[in-house]
């Protein structure tokens, strides 16, 4: 991925490999707390995943992808020491243990790829959404656009992760994905509004769900 | 907490006058009051000793020693409460090897602003080899409140700490059910300058945050503690003793070193037991002494 004259159709092409569930970086094995709240019951149904799904978006819309869009920008201005500072501020707002080695490990796994695909990264405690910032912006996709794809594919792989445990239907599956429209349009705008002072979002439930995911018994993800 | 062991006797200091505010102020003061504390803690030969300054309603006793070789101060604020335009500043510096716990006889009280923001900001630097315990009552934001608060904590990576932060919603008990108001408390944790964790609780009465289950779930107080350095065996004690309590969910876990409980309750009261009985359970570990209740938290 190195820097090449951005025309729509090429960034279109380097977005969507980005965001697709096959980008080799783990993301199927994270549920982000949706496997304990399945656990203790508090999402039984279609409706319940999808509104746990929108709720957590709240807090995507005020950390990962604010955050996202000033890395994004960092890169573009060729501020390096920006961008890494903004990755440490992501790591540092993840709540729980688990959070945080999922984003350490998908952003890692990314940085490595990206590596890999001829592109260099500077060294970085990475977290997902910073990694993936450096990769589009490279690959001359928009800021804004970015952030969309990071908004999708997030909710992507947490529809995925109810599909499993819930459990629903692929067709319910892909109707929470079509309800979830309005919210990351709305999680997309409202990060760009933002200003710096404005970053950070506590959720307890959210936060404390996934405290409590790293005890539970028997589990199929990893968060 | 009845269980742990007791410290040293002494005459417990006699709990400060209240002198609340009469009612809920409604309007501001054009100019709010500024009250401002800086306290300085040193090691003196075998104990710790506290330098303070302050200007402006906020005070401590007479430093108290209840035999865990810790300084215990009981920080006061005699109006009890704030109103929008009034503003906490305090600060406390911990030096080299000393240690000193902090707690407050009496909740703080936001009320209800008539426009402009009330705000308390604490920072807190912890030397090496310090220890540093912030162990406040609760915050009480009345329905209407404006708040904004920060808390900015510096640690030498062998320093140790301990501190948590609850707040309440309204008052329930007297029909205040926070119908209005808005909160943005920010805590922000770094080790040598670097951000370890960096935390925000923003809300306006009414939103979804409050209400649904990946916010506070219709819980009315949220309670947050934390220990730093914390490994397994911290966590494993924070679980443990969380798990006595009904009434309450909570999580527990160790990022990057610092031990973060969180909890959400019904009542302070049943949050404040399950921190107390965290708190006795980390403190040997954590902090380096036995677990030796503030006397104030008895009266």
């Amino acid at each position: 991925m190195t820097t090449a004259t951005p025309t729509s159709l090429r960034a279109s092409l380097r977005l969507w490999q980005l965001i697709s569930p096959s980008l080799p970086v783990g993301a199927y094995a994270y549920s982000s707390g949706l496997e304990q709240v399945v656990e203790t019951g508090r999402v039984r149904s279609e409706r319940d995943a999808a509104e746990w799904i929108e709720g957590v978006l709240h807090g995507l819309a005020r950390t990962d992808l604010p955050i996202l869009l000033r890395v994004h920008g960092a890169v573009a201005a060729r501020d390096l020491d920006e961008a890494i500072e903004w990755c440490r501020t992501l790591v540092a707002m993840r709540e729980t243990a688990e959070l945080r080695a999922a984003d350490r490990h998908m952003g890692q796994a990314l940085a490595c790829l990206l590596e890999d695909l001829g592109l260099p990264m500077p060294r970085c405690d990475w977290p997902f959404a910073g990694a993936y910032a450096f990769g589009a912006a490279h690959g001359g996709v928009s800021a804004v656009l970015a952030a969309a794809g990071y908004a999708w594919a997030w909710c992507e792989s947490h529809v995925a992760a109810a599909i499993k445990l819930v459990p629903l239907g692929h067709t319910a599956g892909q109707r929470i994905l079509l309800g979830l429209g309005p919210a990351i349009e709305a999680a997309v705008a409202r990060a760009c509004a933002l200003g710096d002072d404005d970053i950070g979002y506590g959720m307890p439930g959210f936060a404390i769900a996934s405290a409590r995911h790293e005890t539970q018994h028997t589990r199929l993800f990893r968060s | 907490m009845a269980a742990e062991p007791s410290c040293a006797r002494g005459a417990p200091p006699r709990p400060p006058v209240n002198a609340e505010r009469v009612g809920d102020r409604t309007s501001s003061p054009p100019r709010g009051w500024h009250a401002r504390i800086e306290l300085a803690f040193r090691r003196a030969r075998e104990r710790t000793v506290v330098a303070s300054r302050h200007s402006g309603p906020l005070y401590i006793q007479r430093p108290f020693y209840p035999g865990d070789g810790v300084c215990h101060v009981y920080l006061l604020h005699p109006p009890g409460g704030l109103v929008g335009g009034d503003r906490l500043e305090i600060s406390c510096s911990i030096g080299t090897g000393a240690a000193a716990l902090v707690t407050t006889p009496a909740a703080t009280k936001f009320y209800r602003s008539a426009g402009s923001p009330s705000r308390q900001d604490l920072a807190v630097r912890v030397a090496d080899g310090a220890s540093f315990e912030w162990l406040p009552q609760e915050t009480i934001l009345f329905g209407g409140s404006i708040v904004e608060s920060t808390t900015e904590i510096g640690l030498a990576a062998n320093a140790r700490f301990v501190a948590w932060e609850t707040i309440s919603l309204g008052r329930p008990a007297f029909g205040d059910l926070y119908r209005s108001g808005r909160l943005d408390q920010r805590t922000r944790i770094a080790v040598d300058g670097r951000p370890i964790l960096i935390e925000r609780t923003i809300f306006e009465a009414g939103d979804a945050v409050l209400e649904r289950d990946w916010g506070f779930g219709g819980r009315t107080v949220l309670g947050t503690l934390y220990a730093y350095p914390a490994d397994a065996r911290a966590l494993d004690a924070a679980r443990g003793r969380l798990d006595a309590f009904s009434g309450l969910y909570a999580g527990a876990s160790v990022v990057d070193d610092v031990l973060v409980v969180r909890a959400l309750a019904a009542s302070a009261e049943t949050l404040r037991e399950a921190f107390e009985s965290v708190w006795a359970a980390l403190r040997a570990a954590v902090i380096g002494r036995a677990p030796c209740a503030p006397r104030i938290w008895r009266t």
